[in-house]
C-alpha cells in the first residue's frame, strides 16, 4: 500500500497521565481533561508555557451533553491562546488523538504538543447508549430502531459462525482482561472472574451477555509529544512514535465482511510500513487492541496481523496473549477492565504501551522485555481504524 | 447536588432516548453553589498567580495548577459590565414587559455571571443581588 506521506522529525512521547476511569466522576469534564493533561505535563517536567499546541480527541459531543466540546474543554485542556484542534472519529477518536499530535510534530510545525482526550458519559439519561439514535442511515437502517449492541451482536455471531468459535472461547478476553486491571490503580472493573461468570450473566443481544460488554465510564487522558532534539533535552528515555496509521472503510455496514476487521488491517498496515515491520508477530511485544466487547479484541488481534484470521480465540487458550505471554494483549485491563470512556479510553491504550515501553507500568509491567508495542481503536459505524506503533 | 440524586436502574430494554442530562457542577462547583445558599459570592485564588476566579474554579487555566484556596468575594463591589434587553419569548411572542440581563462582575477578579436586572440598568452601575437563587437576580441602584 502507498501513502503520499512525507515526514520532517522524528516524534517522542515524553510523558502521560491519567484520571480515574469510574461511573460519574464528581469533577466536570472540563476538569477531567485539566487534571489529565498536568499529570501529563508533571511526568514530561513541563510546564503549559512549553507547549505550542493542543490536541483534544472526544467523541460525539452528546455524550458530554455540551455541544461544540473542543471549546468548552480548550481551558481545561491548557488550550487558552494557543492553536487548539479536535478531532472526532467515533470510538477510533483516541489513537487519533495521538495521531494528529504526532503530525502536529512530525511536519515540523510544532516541537511540544499536548494531546488530551476526554469522555464524559454519565449525564446522558436514561443511558449514553441512547446518543447513537441518530448515526444510522435514515431511510434503510432507522425503521428498525437499532443500537449499537445490535449490530456488534450480529457482527459477533458472523465471527463465531464463520470460524466456528464458542462463546466459552471468546469469554476468556473478558476473563484476561477484567483480571490484568486488577493491577491497574486507574480502573473501574478489575476483578477475577471465570468464563461460567460470563456466560450466566444478563443476556442483552444474543450472543452479546453483560460480561461481554465494556462499562460506560468518565475519564481522561493525556500524552506530551516532542521531536527528537527537544525530547533528549527532557529526558533519556523517550519512547518513538515509529508508524501511525488511520483508514475509514465503507460506512455502509450491512456490506462488509462482518468476521473480519479490514479498516484495522489497512491502518495497521500503513503504521507498520512506516515502521518498517515486517513480521509483527514476531517483532510486536505488547499490544493494546481495542476491546470494548470481547470478541472484538480477537477480532482486533487478527487485523492486526498477530493471528491468522479466525485462530485468535486459540492462541488465546494457549496463554500467548497473557500478561506473561509471547505477545501480551491489553495489559491494562483494557476497556473491559478500565472502563470505556470513549476518546479517554484509546489514548489510555497509548499511555500504558508507553509505560510499558518505559518500563513504568508498576504491577502492569508485562513480565518479558519490551521494545515494540501497538496500541489501536476503532469506531465510527464500525468504519474507523486507528493504529499506533512505539518503539524505545 | 447532582450526584446525591439516585436514578432509576436502566435495562437495556428501556426505551433508548437522550432524555435529559444531569450535569455534575464539580468540587469547585460546589462551593460556590453551596456559597450562594448562605448568601456569598464565593471564588477561588491562584496561589501561584494570585488571580481570583469568580465563580470559583479547580484550576488556574493560566498557571495550569489546583486551585484550593477558596475566597469569599465582596459581594457589594458587583457592577454591571454589560448588558442586554429582551422583547419577545423563544417562540416570538411580544413579553409585557421587556427583561434586562446582565453580566456582573466583581473588581479584580476574574470571570463574570450572567443574571436578572431590575432597576435603572446601565453599564458600570453597582448592583445589589437580591436573589441568591440561580440564577441570580439584581438590583441596579
Amino acid at each position: 500500500m502507498k501513502v503520499n506521506m512525507y515526514l520532517n522529525k522524528r516524534v517522542a512521547i515524553v510523558g502521560a497521565g491519567l484520571t480515574l476511569f469510574r461511573r460519574r466522576l464528581l469533577e466536570t469534564p472540563q476538569e477531567i481533561a485539566w487534571e489529565a493533561s498536568r499529570k501529563a505535563l508533571d511526568e514530561a517536567g513541563l510546564e503549559l508555557k512549553d507547549i505550542d499546541c493542543i490536541v483534544i480527541g472526544s467523541a460525539p459531543d452528546a455524550f458530554d451533553g455540551v455541544h461544540l466540546k473542543g471549546e468548552y474543554l480548550s481551558h481545561g485542556s491548557g488550550g487558552i491562546g494557543k492553536p487548539v484542534s479536535r478531532v472526532y472519529v467515533g470510538g477510533a477518536t483516541g489513537v487519533m488523538t495521538a495521531i494528529a499530535g504526532w503530525y502536529h510534530v512530525a511536519s515540523g510545525m510544532c516541537q511540544k504538543v499536548l494531546a488530551v482526550a476526554e469522555e464524559k458519559m454519565s449525564p446522558a439519561r436514561p443511558h449514553p447508549q441512547s446518543v447513537f439514535k441518530y448515526i444510522w442511515d435514515p431511510i434503510l437502517e432507522k425503521p428498525l430502531n437499532p443500537n449499537l449492541i445490535w449490530i456488534f451482536a450480529m457482527e459477533m455471531h458472523r465471527y463465531m459462525a464463520k470460524y466456528g468459535i464458542k462463546k466459552e472461547e471468546i469469554a476468556l478476553v473478558s476473563v484476561k482482561n477484567k483480571r490484568n486491571a486488577m493491577n491497574n490503580p486507574y480502573a473501574q472493573l478489575g476483578s477475577n472472574i471465570t468464563v461460567d461468570d460470563v456466560l450466566n450473566s444478563e443476556v442483552l443481544v444474543w450472543p452479546v451477555q453483560l460480561l461481554d460488554v465494556s462499562p460506560v465510564s468518565d475519564g481522561g487522558a493525556a500524552i506530551v509529544l516532542a521531536s527528537e532534539d527537544v525530547a533528549r533535552r527532557y529526558t533519556d528515555t523517550p519512547v518513538w512514535v515509529e508508524g501511525v496509521g488511520w483508514t475509514l472503510d465503507n460506512t455502509e455496514w450491512p456490506a462488509r465482511d462482518l468476521s473480519y476487521a479490514r479498516y484495522v488491517e489497512f491502518a495497521a498496515r500503513m503504521a507498520y510500513k512506516m515502521a518498517g515491520i515486517e513480521r509483527p508477530n514476531k517483532e510486536i511485544d505488547v499490544v493494546e487492541p481495542y476491546d470494548p466487547f470481547d470478541y472484538k479484541e480477537l477480532h482486533h488481534l487478527e487485523a492486526l496481523q498477530l493471528a491468522k484470521r479466525g485462530e485468535a480465540p486459540t492462541l488465546l487458550k494457549e496463554g500467548i496473549f497473557d500478561i506473561d505471554g509471547d505477545i501480551p494483549s491489553s495489559p491494562s485491563g483494557g476497556l473491559l477492565g478500565v472502563g470505556n470512556p470513549i476518546a479517554a479510553a484509546g489514548l489510555m491504550k497509548v499511555a500504558s504501551i508507553y509505560w510499558q515501553l518505559k518500563g513504568t507500568a508498576g504491577k502492569m509491567q508485562v513480565k518479558k522485555p519490551v521494545h515494540t508495542g501497538v496500541a489501536q481503536s476503532w469506531g465510527d459505524l464500525m468504519q474507523a481504524g486507528t493504529v499506533i506503533v512505539l518503539r524505545n | 447536588m447532582s450526584w446525591d440524586k439516585s436514578v432509576k436502574e436502566i435495562k437495556w430494554n428501556d426505551v433508548m432516548e437522550t432524555e435529559r442530562y444531569e450535569y455534575t457542577v464539580g468540587p469547585a462547583g460546589e462551593e460556590f453553589f453551596n456559597g450562594l445558599k448562605q448568601g456569598k459570592i464565593v471564588g477561588s485564588k491562584c496561589s501561584k498567580c494570585g488571580k481570583v476566579y469568580v465563580p470559583a474554579r479547580f484550576y488556574c487555566e493560566d498557571c495550569f495548577v489546583k486551585i484550593d484556596n477558596y475566597v469569599e468575594v465582596d459581594k457589594g463591589s458587583a457592577y454591571v459590565d454589560s448588558y442586554t434587553v429582551i422583547y419577545k419569548d423563544d417562540e416570538g411572542h411580544v413579553l409585557e414587559k421587556p427583561v434586562y440581563i446582565a453580566l456582573i462582575r466583581f473588581p479584580n477578579t476574574v470571570g463574570g455571571l450572567l443574571c436578572y436586572a431590575e432597576g435603572n440598568v446601565r453599564i458600570g452601575a453597582k448592583v445589589r443581588i437580591t436573589n441568591f437563587d440561580w440564577p441570580l437576580r439584581v438590583m441596579v441602584e
